[in-house]
């Protein structure tokens, strides 16, 4: 009776360290899911824009930023090569290497962007956006928070077609223009 | 008495102790260097997080911390922090474009049919020195300058960093040159104007031992520039036993095949979309 008792408490403490397990994994997946993007093309042009790449700019956009702000976290500047090209590559994986170099990491916790197509080449090779992006940016010295804040940002940003997605070519931040400010 | 003492001791206690601040400018021009006051005391840590920079180092706080030109040439949202005994204090500021210095072309096609309406995009983007978008307006000016005429040349305002314009190509085939400048910089991107399609296609025939060599005349556009080498040329053959096509390319100027023919055959020939005269031949003779 003693023995089976001990058994089924093995068996409750296993599956205690299972569902502990199953949370943190789960915790971080969500950490590393695609940013909500709102996007909106009603003022774009001179081109029109195709109802394909309508669909396929906020996407890659979203992997975008889901891949810097895993780059940015885990401190991996292999992760830009897929949604980023040109100087917004450059200039990220310079931030990352700085990171190495000091010990830090920057974590991001997403809570969507609003982006807006505001220009679209003629020639359908280039297109500018407006994002106006909310997030929580916690920036860490080894394992020690050295700053923790919601941010309210406004990017502009350049994207370019690449063989088989739309890539980030520059991005740029800059100071809102309403009233509610940048945080 | 001694509590009196005891208060002010406690009050400059309290205020040497004060937790350290910094006070960055709200806003900087890119690539400018600044000094950044700081309040507090004792030895601290200053760290610098912006686009493509997370740096750190060893600072006083209370006092004034300088950030050099180096580490703020990207325009953008930049963190400050200092972080000494008790606890981290932050800002943040922006660094904004300096002035419009550099623009960036992109010229859509490379190769273009001569006389094409608007066939050439062209797109220019306004940088600073540091490659950043420069936001406000700016006039860029935009040039063509063909090989053998005269420049033609026109201004157009920048929104958002990007000034655009579409060209027609001329009505000679040649190499035109496209140009964009803002200042003193300037950036220029060939476009190769091309022949458009054939124009008035013509054949002849003429007998060589069992066949006939059917050939065009020379292969032009309709401005009269020549069609490139390579060009498919279609040659078809309808006669009693079917229709026959042969794709041949256009070498030195012009299209030829030899045909073999029995009793009466109909040739006819294509370019493209473009057709042109037919042959009746029989019996070894061109009709």
């Amino acid at each position: 009776m003693s023995a089976a008792l001990r058994y089924s408490l093995l068996i409750l403490v296993f599956a205690l360290l299972v569902c502990a397990f199953a949370v943190l994994h789960l915790g971080a997946a969500a950490d590393s899911e695609v940013p909500h993007v709102d996007f909106n093309a009603d003022n774009i042009g001179p081109r029109q824009i195709e109802d394909l790449t309508s669909k396929s700019v906020p996407r890659d956009y979203g992997f975008a930023w889901q891949t810097m702000e895993q780059a940015l976290n885990e401190n991996r500047a292999g992760l830009l090569e897929g949604y980023f090209t040109g100087l917004a590559k450059q200039d990220l994986s310079n931030r990352v290497k700085s990171q190495i170099g000091s010990g830090m990491h920057t974590r991001y916790q997403d809570r969507g962007h609003k982006l807006e197509a505001i220009f679209y080449a003629p020639a359908g090779d280039a297109m500018q956006l407006r994002d106006h992006a909310q997030f929580d940016m916690q920036v860490l010295d080894g394992d020690k928070v050295i700053y923790d804040e919601p941010v309210n940002a406004e990017y502009i940003v350049l994207m370019t077609p690449g063989a088989d997605r739309w890539l980030v070519r520059q991005i740029q931040a800059r100071q809102m223009q309403d009233s509610q400010g940048e945080k | 008495m001694n509590r009196v003492s005891a208060i002010l001791i406690a009050v400059v206690l309290s205020v040497a102790a004060r937790a350290a601040e910094i006070h960055p400018p709200q806003q900087v021009t890119a690539g400018t260097s600044i000094t950044i006051p700081s309040s507090g005391s004792g030895d601290a840590t200053f760290y610098l997080i912006g686009p493509d920079v997370a740096s750190k180092r060893k600072v006083r706080a209370g006092n004034d911390i300088s950030v050099d030109s180096d580490s703020l040439q990207l325009a953008g949202r930049y963190v400050v922090v200092l972080c000494a005994s008790d606890g981290c204090a932050s800002s943040n500021f922006f660094v904004v474009p300096a002035a419009a210095n550099k623009v960036s072309l992109l010229v859509h096609p490379s190769r273009v049919p001569v006389g094409s309406a608007n066939g050439i995009s062209t797109v220019a983007f306004v940088f600073d020195n540091f490659h950043n978008f420069v936001m406000k307006p700016e006039q860029v000016k935009f040039s063509i300058l063909p090989k053998d005429a005269k420049e033609v040349s026109a201004d157009r305002g920048s929104q958002n960093g990007v000034a655009w314009v579409r060209i027609s190509s001329a009505k000679k085939e040649g190499p035109v040159r496209i140009a964009a400048a803002i200042g003193n910089a300037n950036e220029v991107r060939v476009v190769q104007q091309v022949a458009a399609e054939a124009c008035n296609l013509r054949i002849k025939a003429s007998r060589v031992k069992n066949a006939f060599l059917i050939e065009t005349d020379p292969v032009r556009d309709c401005s009269g520039n020549s069609v490139p080498d390579g060009t498919v040329v279609s040659f078809t053959k309808s006669d009693s036993a079917g229709k026959t096509t042969v794709d041949v390319p256009i070498k030195r100027g012009v299209a030829k095949v030899e045909m073999p023919i029995d009793g009466r055959a109909r040739i006819t020939v294509a370019s493209g979309v473009v057709t042109g005269n037919e042959l009746d031949v029989a019996g070894g003779q061109a009709q």
